[in-house]
């Protein structure tokens, strides 16, 4: 007999409710956001019977604000609200770009941005590097209280972390970099990238590269910052050639993962190229006016 | 759990898992066939239906979440009689093949038009994006739609 007191899809009505709900049904219930990832879970073959803690009528998660200081982005934001509210800024333009291509135009408008870096088993998440690039800490809500956490430490323990916290918010300090976003979809739309990267860079002197941020995803099992490429590009132009000669010889800190869609000797192959790509993007508009 | 929708302009009830996907609400319990179920991943578009004026994704959508939302289907868009100016361009060009994808078409399409008012062929692919074709190569289905001129959408 069903003795819970809830139904097996609980729409919480604001933050406490939900985080009340998720305590007491601990590992009986998940958060429900965009719904994109957990509505498919029939097709994974997964047959836990949990209880939806739906999150869609907390509106304070959807709200966007940019000032000069930073961006600030509800978890429940969708990726077709991200990419239109930050079109135009050049520093959070890989996130803008991510956004506004992953997948394709139904999901991006159901798909939340909380959703996306917190499903563990999603590798190939166009936002997690993005995230990564700017340099982005998210704010985390509990029944104890709140906490902000690095992303790089929160993709650490994200496969461990249980679901009584929610993330709320992602924030984004503004800067005057440059930034985009490339990916490889075997296909040429609407497909998940077999390998996506996220690039935020200053220019100095010359117009030559005094610091970047560079993260990679769907390459691994979770994305990561590509640290000895955003070393060895210092100080060089950030012409497309010269970047892709350069990632050619940075590759190994990848172990590529093996997956039907493709294999993980191949997602390092096309990284390269993918640095072409995104060099070009940034030489075509932003870069290409600031040198 | 009791959930209200109005469907096409009418008030339906469905008592069930609030878990089930709209789609199986619109197909199995309110016998609206014209909504397919096919790659249940959000990808193919087949399911696509307005809900609140949007086009989504309806076997991504739990049921329970949209207690009082505003769904219409491929039903709900026009008449036998007088169909849309979407619907119209794909019979006047004779696109549709096994038709399986049309309904999703039409959905995603009709919206479209109805917030651009002269989409280019680029921008017509780029929001045919999550609609998938297995027969025509879609030029023909994008042909069809350059056709249209804004004023004949009616929905």
């Amino acid at each position: 007999m069903d003795i819970t007191p809830y139904p097996k899809l609980f729409l919480a009505n604001d933050l406490n409710e939900a985080l009340r709900a998720l305590r007491e049904l601990a590992d009986s219930a998940i958060p429900l956001a965009g719904a994109t990832w957990v509505m498919r879970a029939p097709l994974r073959c997964e047959t836990a019977d949990r209880t939806l803690i739906d999150l869609s009528r907390i509106e304070a998660l959807r709200t966007i604000n940019i000032d000069q200081q930073e961006a600030v982005i509800g978890a429940l934001a969708t990726h077709e609200q991200i990419a239109n509210a930050l079109n135009g800024y050049n520093d959070l333009a890989a996130l803008a770009q991510a956004a506004g291509h992953s997948a394709n135009p139904a999901i991006r408008r159901m798909a939340t941005i909380g959703g996306n870096i917190c499903t563990a088993e999603f590798a190939a998440a166009d936002l997690v590097p993005a995230l990564l690039a700017l340099d982005a800490r998210l704010e985390i809500e509990g029944l104890d209280g709140s906490r902000t956490q690095t992303m790089a430490a929160f993709l650490e323990g994200r496969a461990t972390r249980a679901h009584t916290d929610l993330v709320t918010r992602l924030i984004i300090p503004r800067t005057q970099r440059t930034s985009t976003h490339a990916r490889l979809t075997l296909r040429k739309a609407g497909d998940y990238p077999v390998a996506n990267l996220s690039v935020s860079l200053a220019l100095g002197a010359g117009g030559k590269i005094s610091a970047a941020t560079v993260a990679v995803g769907a390459v691994e099992a979770v994305a990561k910052r590509w640290t000895g490429f955003e070393e060895a590009i210092i100080g060089h132009a950030p012409s497309p050639e010269k970047m892709q000669m350069i990632a050619k010889t940075c590759l190994e800190e990848f172990d590529g993962r093996d997956a039907t869609d493709a294999p993980g000797w191949y997602r390092l192959r096309v990284l390269p190229g993918l640095v072409a790509n995104a060099f070009s993007t940034l030489q075509e508009t932003t870069l290409g006016r600031a040198i | 759990m009791t959930i209200t929708l109005t469907v096409n302009r009418e008030e339906r009830i469905f008592s069930g898992d609030p878990r089930t996907p709209l789609v199986d609400v619109l197909r199995d319990h309110l016998r609206m066939t014209g909504t397919k179920a096919v790659c249940r991943e959000g990808f193919c578009g087949a399911c696509m239906v307005h809900v609140d004026g949007a086009p989504m994704a309806s076997c991504l959508l739990p049921v329970g979440s949209l207690d009082g939302a505003a769904v219409t289907t491929i039903e709900g868009v026009a008449t036998l009689e007088h169909l849309n100016a979407v619907q119209q361009a794909f019979e006047d060009h004779d696109v549709v093949q096994c038709g399986m994808c049309f309904p999703g078409m039409v959905m995603t399409m009709s919206r479209l038009f109805q917030t651009n008012t002269s989409p280019d062929r680029d921008e017509i692919k780029a929001a045919m994006t999550g609609n998938i074709c297995r027969c025509t190569g879609y030029e023909r289905i994008v042909d069809a739609l350059m056709s249209i001129r804004t004023n004949e959408v009616t929905s």
